[in-house]
């Protein structure tokens, strides 16, 4: 097939999906109108005849649309039902366990599928631009993992619609009657994300090289932004039930389709996911280069899989760095829009789960950490660099110690008695949100340090003003984290509550000043550098055990992160709109959601080696078996039974 | 430039630019969401 035609092809599917979408949402519109138009809902009215005969010259009866649509106008809007315990089947197990497992199951799934032809996007173009095959190799690869990983998301997803409409019928019967065609449209995207996946996967070697490959990279895109807009319209679901816009009080629907996605935390939500999908994506094909780098035979393979993990960890803490102040954007968002449900999330039953979340952060950001310093050794040149390790070895742990500590305990009066109050007159403030932002904050800007350091390993500058350059990058280092404790500490601790909150806009500032002044820098330095040759495959087995510590810590946090983030609702299906009255209308306890995100947790990585299992099981090719030619001519029957 | 070459000149110039361009961001970004702040980084209201 030649360009040409197959962007013919990319053309007329693209209008048959449309004229699909035009034709469903006018014969909809038709149904709804005809439906509105319908009289009373009785055996009389459903049997009587559409129009009236009547002979000519006499006058023209009455019909009854013309009724029906004065008494339509009187109508009230449709609000959301008000539901009875009796409205939720009873299915002999937790319908929120069953609904739980399979929406973090598909969301896993689905955040890999969405975010890998992302970077995989990016890593092609490089490939393309440098002329060095072995990205290409890298991005097909990562695609061959994505495709098994797409068939179960599709399935999963699946799973999840009939257990909605199954256990929440009255629920799902409100969110088709608010998003109303949307819902198909979502339907038509899937099916044009399907046929790009395909298409991109299978006409990788097809449309390998020249001209061809900006076609290939043109349905890469194709697939991406359809993607993407699965995402966002998936987004704004979620987003309905927590924050509902384009309804009144009652729930019935006043406003158009846009009012209604566009709530206060739909943009919040979507660059969270968006970028935490990437970093998510990134850990999870670190874990598959970590995982052939161990099963390597030969060198060669080694240094593949070795610079396979080295570019998926780059990817994975590259969109990490941003992660915190997105959140940090959400949970802003959340308190201007209720301040009830940002207290229920960080300052009632959910806020000890934030301490968990510090846990898992500190966790991927050790594991980052102890993976390029690890991979330093591939280069001599990273000898001058090697004692600052400690340093930031020490900033990361104190940092994570004052992240895990907690405001409030839980105490008998025994134990209050003996701290003196429920705080701890040391270690108390360490428990609030300033001492809180100084940790996460120095932790970025530390992690960064060791990422920059692995950076300049294998190079030397050789630029005139390389001695100011290198001054200038020490003192913004320096002066960025002075400028985040002092923000912390003085208008955290010395101020009031909004210059309080607004000082950590000051701090995350700083935070990026550090990394945008640190890129600019080194390509400024490093311009016609002179290179120290590093060697791939030239690491050491414990570093690939930090590649799987990263999606094991990503999926646990997503899980975390995920029940906070749809628990804040508390007994709402949709906040202030829909109550829920179903058996399970409370939030459960820590440990029992505990176990929930350990159990999906467990699940999805027992399906992610699956996955690498099956990818693997494609490039082993069984030998052809040797006929023994010993007594061949005597015994072939023999013969064949033995092979 | 060639007197950025001396090294004690360097790092003077070059913590000096990185104090001024962070004390102009803390005055932005501060200003930006309605909280001026005096000279000495105190809050103003």
């Amino acid at each position: 097939m030649n360009l040409k035609t197959l962007f013919k092809t990319i053309l007329v599917s693209l209008l048959l999906i449309w004229g699909v979408s035009l034709i469903s949402v006018s014969s909809n519109s038709l149904a709804s109108n005809a439906l509105a138009a319908g009289t009373s809902d009785t055996v009389e009215s459903r049997i009587q005849p559409e129009g009236k005969v009547h002979l000519e010259g006499d006058p023209e009866p009455s019909t009854t649309e013309e009724k029906s649509a004065v008494e339509e106008e009187a109508e009230p809007p449709i609000g959301a039902p008000k539901l009875k315990r009796k409205d939720y089947p009873k299915v002999g197990a937790s319908s929120r366990g069953i609904v739980w497992i399979a929406a973090q199951m598909h969301l896993f799934f689905a955040a890999f599928v969405l975010a890998v032809p992302m970077f995989v996007l990016v890593i092609e173009w490089v490939g393309m631009r440098t002329g060095d095959e072995r990205y290409d190799n890298m991005a097909h690869e990562f695609m061959k993992i994505t495709m098994t990983a797409y068939s179960i998301t599709a399935l999963l997803g699946g799973f999840l619609t009939f257990a909605l409409f199954l256990l929440y019928p009255q629920l799902m019967n409100y969110m088709m009657m608010v998003f109303d065609m949307q819902v198909l449209v979502y339907a038509g995207l899937f099916f044009a994300e399907s046929a790009l996946l395909y298409m991109y996967y299978y006409s990788w070697d097809a449309l390998r090289y020249g001209n061809k490959k900006w076609g290939h990279l043109t349905i890469g895109l194709g697939l991406n932004v359809a993607g993407t807009t699965l995402l966002v319209i998936a987004n704004a679901w979620a987003t309905f039930m927590m924050a509902p816009s384009g309804v009144d009080v009652t729930g019935a629907v006043t406003g158009d389709i846009w009012e209604i996605m566009k709530g206060p935390l739909w943009n919040p939500v979507n660059l969270h996911r968006f970028i935490a999908n990437i970093a998510f994506g990134g850990a999870i094909v670190g874990a598959y280069a970590g995982f052939k780098f161990l099963s390597a035979r030969t060198v060669e393979q080694r240094a593949l899989y070795d610079w396979m993990g080295y570019t998926a960890n780059f990817i994975a803490i590259l969109a990490f760095l941003p992660l915190p102040f997105a959140g940090y954007w959400l949970m802003a968002e959340i308190y201007a829009y209720s301040q009830q449900m940002g207290i229920t999330a960080m300052g009632g039953i959910l806020a000890w789960l934030f301490i968990v979340q510090a846990v898992l952060i500190g966790t991927i950001l050790l594991a980052g950490n102890y993976y390029l310093w690890s991979g330093m050794s591939r280069c001599e040149g990273s000898k001058r660099y090697t004692w600052m390790i400690k340093y930031i070895a020490l900033i990361l742990v104190a940092c994570f110690l004052v992240w895990v500590t907690p405001h409030t305990l839980i105490l008998s009066a025994q134990e209050i008695k003996q701290l003196g109050g429920s705080h701890h007159h040391l270690l108390g403030p360490l428990g609030i949100m300033p001492a809180k932002n100084i940790a996460v904050n120095l932790m970025l800007i530390v992690t960064f340090l060791s990422f920059q350091l692995y950076r300049r390993a294998d190079k030397v500058a050789t630029v005139s003003y390389a001695n100011f350059l290198n001054a200038l990058m020490v003192a913004i280092y320096v002066v960025a984290i002075v400028n985040v404790v002092f923000a912390g500490v003085y208008y955290g601790y010395f101020t009031n509550t909004v210059y309080k909150v607004g000082s950590s806009v000051m701090q995350v500032a700083s935070t990026l000043v550090v990394i945008v002044a640190g890129i600019v820098i080194d390509t400024l330095l490093f311009k016609n550098a002179k290179t120290i040759p590093a060697v791939w495959g030239k690491v050491s087995n414990r570093s690939q055990y930090a590649l799987f510590a990263l999606p094991i810590a990503f999926t646990w946090l997503m899980a975390l992160m995920g029940y906070v983030r749809s628990s804040v609702r508390t007994h709402w299906h949709v906040y202030t709109v829909m109550k829920d009255n179903s058996p399970d209308n409370f939030v459960p306890s820590i440990g029992y959601a505990g176990n929930m995100m350990t159990i999906v947790t467990i699940m999805f990585l027992g399906m992610v080696l699956f996955i690498f299992w099956i990818a693997s099981l494609s490039e082993t090719k069984q030998s052809k078996p040797v006929a023994i030619k010993k007594d061949t001519e005597k015994q072939p029957e023999a013969q064949e039974a033995g092979a | 430039m060639r007197i950025l070459n001396n090294p004690v000149i360097a790092v003077v110039v070059a913590f000096v630019v990185a104090i001024i361009l962070f004390y102009l961001l803390d005055h932005g970004i501060m200003s930006m969401q309605g909280l001026p702040l005096n000279s000495d980084l105190t809050p103003a209201q």
